[in-house]
């Protein structure tokens, strides 16, 4: 009798366990109809000239992915996104660690006020913050020209049509990081500092040989979701440039959406996808393999 | 208490994944759609005045002709969708108050979607039973809503005979629709600024000599720093440049329906353009990036615009004072064609509606083209030349400047066919490459050439440059 109420105990009452189990099984068909589906039927469609809008599905074997894999376009957008996706995530760390630490400091009032200003271009609409950034690159009446008194065509002229998504991006996003890494500060032990500061450790070495190392799991958690959100990006392209000028701002995720939206090759579209899905699945493990080792030593 | 909660929570969680699944949405965008409902009011129609249920209403119409006292679907009230992309509500909502005032029985549901949503939303809509029975088209989406569409049940040769360009729109023997107006590229120019430079009416010019001599006069520098533009073309020229080619005595397509754009033609085009700001210095590609809104801006003295462009500017810069002239042609002589012209497309009828639905989408239409204060209103309100040929002298028309350039010269403008947006997405990204990119005309050219065929090789795209009036004269 003991040892089956302790069993009961250890897995809940009857009614726990229905209850988890509906839980569950609802989870396991939200996913099933809304991720599962929609990519085993993607991945179909990648091997057919597929256009949904005109019910036309005709197979094509393997010529999408070769498509895909010949298309000068497709490796331009892959290394634009590469860069892109590096620079804004380091810019955003190392943007997020400084003013973080700067928040965190014992001088800064308000700290909660700062917080909420850092922290409100991240919860704007993407698309709202495009729109308002498209008329500060403005070459002619644009704010950045004037306060830089520059006369660049930052949106027109290829050497710096990037440059502008990823000043976007960094300004909308920095934040986030903000946020997540003060947290991050906050959580860390007081004693090693009092140990760091009587063994006369400056205010730099305490933050090298403290702070940065604490902080690494942190760091590597935003380091992780940026780049896999910034593989992603297509909506500052969409309303800045359109890929242009010609195709030198092409994300992939914007190649992607060209093709399945704007041209309507969905099978086209489906191979592009699934190939940048393998390539943020590949990072992503990465990732996780050093995160692992990470926090085995 | 809490496993009450708990069993709630789980119970919406379900009910939310069955409210998600089911047909394909033939219901309005989540963007707000602007259901109305037509009045039923009696509306001003060709009479001031509301008639007396006794009174018959005058048949309206020339060749295609609309009795507006034969009832439809046997008097029993209906209801149908209209779809139509955003910016012309009120047009719409005329149209469908018009005809609801002839047939009080009818509701005509208005749906709006933004531009961008309705060309895929639109298809698949029209899959089901329960799409629109009738619908704005754009004839650039032509490969994607023609399985869907059902033949006009007017006469295909009483259509020939009423409106310019159906005979283009003819598909085995039928039309499925065509246009009620024609828009082509115009030059437009600020009037101030035009008599600032000492310029007058005789100063029009014909030719792009001529042309790039004004835009060298009326370009302004202070020290050294541009602050009038003579002409700019920054922002995306390529519905222009589709169509300088017709000057050359060019055609855009060649026999095989295949795209040619790598010619001494389009180089000719594309060179003039880049010695404009190169040579002539009447602009810089950082002076603005959208020559529309800087000319409505006071900054631009001449750009190219569609006829859209009239209404555009009159309702965002009503400050900005300007007036038309036709493109110019590289010499005084007249060219093989002046441009290419598009069309303002008639409506579209859903084969799959039901039966009933499909006639009263049917008896729009005919109503629709057989009116010509409507069709007057639809002109005006895009500021496109009609297609119908009673309206071709109407005074009121020939006011709007963009629609008086194009009366002297209408049957020296050509229809390439419903062109894919493909040719002109892919000749944009080709002149960003030439002009901001500094690519190789050739190079680019034949880049785009590869691209725009590859996608055509899917399409079903004919090209009507055939069926021109003065084909014979193209090169050869």
């Amino acid at each position: 009798m003991a040892h089956r109420s302790n069993e009961k105990n250890a897995l809940g009452s009857r009614s726990e366990i229905i209850l988890r189990n509906i839980m569950v099984i609802s989870l396991i068909a939200f996913f099933t109809v809304f991720f599962v589906i929609p990519i085993i039927m993607a991945l179909v469609g990648s091997f057919f000239q597929w256009n949904p809008l005109k019910l036309q599905f005709n197979f094509l074997g393997i010529e999408n992915w070769k498509g895909v894999f010949t298309s000068e376009l497709f490796w331009r957008s892959m290394g634009n996104t590469i860069v892109f996706a590096v620079a804004a995530t380091v810019f955003r760390v190392i943007l997020g660690l400084a003013l973080s630490h700067a928040l965190y400091s014992r001088l800064i009032r308000h700290k909660t006020l700062y917080r909420t200003f850092y922290y409100l271009p991240t919860i704007t609409p993407m698309i709202a913050v495009a729109f308002v950034w498209k008329f500060i690159f403005d070459p002619q009446l644009g704010l950045l020209n004037k306060i830089l008194n520059s006369d660049i065509n930052w949106l027109f002229d290829d050497r710096y049509a990037l440059i502008a998504i990823l000043i976007l991006t960094i300004w909308k996003d920095f934040g986030y990081a903000v946020v997540i890494l003060l947290g991050g500060m906050y959580s860390l032990p007081k004693d090693c500092y009092e140990a760091a500061e009587i063994d006369g450790a400056g205010a730099w070495q305490r933050f090298w040989r403290l702070t940065l190392p604490l902080l690494k799991p942190t760091i590597l958690f935003i380091v992780i979701t940026s780049l896999i959100s910034y593989f992603q990006t297509y909506i500052p392209v969409m309303v800045l440039t359109q890929g242009g000028p010609g195709t030198q701002t092409y994300l992939a995720t914007y190649l992607i959406y060209d093709e399945a939206f704007v041209k309507y090759n969905f099978g086209y579209a489906s191979a592009l996808s699934f190939v940048l899905f393998l390539f943020i699945a590949v990072l992503t493990g990465i990732s996780f393999k050093v995160s692992g080792k990470n926090n085995a030593s | 208490m809490k496993k009450i909660f708990s069993l709630v929570l789980a119970f919406t969680l379900m009910l939310s994944l069955a409210a998600c699944s089911g047909a394909p949405a033939s219901q309005p965008s989540s963007s707000a759609p602007a259901t109305q409902e037509s009045s039923s009011a009696p509306a001003t129609q060709e009479s001031s005045s509301a008639p007396a249920p006794s009174q018959e209403l005058p048949s309206i119409g020339n060749v295609i002709q609309y009795n507006p006292n034969q009832p439809v679907n046997d008097g029993k009230d209906i209801s149908i969708e209209l779809w139509y992309w955003t910016g012309a509500a009120n047009l719409f909502q005329s149209l469908a108050d018009k005809y609801a005032a002839i047939h009080p029985n009818v509701t005509i549901k208005l749906v709006e979607n933004p531009w961008e949503d309705y060309w895929t939303k639109l298809p698949l809509a029209l899959q089901g039973k329960d799409g629109p029975a009738i619908f704005n088209v754009h004839n650039s989406q032509h490969d994607n809503l023609i399985g869907y569409m059902a033949p006009y049940d007017i006469p295909v040769a009483d259509m020939e005979k009423e409106f310019v360009g159906a005979t283009g729109h003819i598909i085995d023997g039928k039309i499925y629709y065509t246009d009620y107006g024609l828009m082509t590229a115009t030059a437009y120019y600020n009037t101030k600024m035009w008599e600032a430079a000492g310029l007058t009416d005789k100063d029009i010019p014909k030719t792009w000599d001529q042309f790039r001599e004004i835009a060298k006069k009326l370009t302004i520098r202070k020290d050294g720093k541009l602050v009038q533009a003579g002409f700019s073309y920054n922002g995306g020229i390529q519905g222009d440049v589709l169509g300088m080619n017709y000057q050359y005595g060019q055609n855009l397509f060649a026999a095989d329906n295949k795209v040619s754009l790598n010619n001494e033609a389009m180089k000719n085009v594309i060179q003039r353009l880049k010695d404009m700001y190169a040579v002539d210095g009447v602009c810089e590609y950082n002076f603005g990036n959208n020559s529309g809104d800087n000319f409505g801006q006071g900054t631009v003295a001449m750009f190219l615009g569609w006829g859209f462009m009239t209404n555009v500017l009159k309702q965002n810069f009503p400050d900005t004072t300007f007036d038309c002239f036709e493109i110019p042609t590289p010499a005084e002589s007249v060219p093989y064609a002046y441009h290419r012209y598009n069309g303002e497309s008639t409506f579209g009828v859903n084969k799959n509606a039901p039966a009933e639905q499909q006639a009263i989408a049917q008896d729009i239409i005919r109503f629709f083209l057989a009116n010509d204060a409507i069709q007057k209103e639809f002109c005006l309100a895009n500021a496109v030349f009609p297609a119908k040929g009673t309206l071709k002298a109407d005074a009121d028309l020939l006011k709007v400047p963009s629609i008086a350039v194009l009366a002297d010269h209408i049957d020296r403008y050509i229809w390439p066919g419903p062109m894919p947006s493909t040719v002109e997405n892919n000749v944009k990204i080709m002149l960003e490459d030439i002009f901001y990119n500094k690519a190789d005309i050739t190079k680019a050219l034949t880049n785009a050439e590869t691209t725009i065929n590859k996608d055509l090789a899917n399409l079903k795209f004919t090209s009507q440059e055939p069926m021109y009036k003065y084909a014979s004269e193209a090169k050869k």
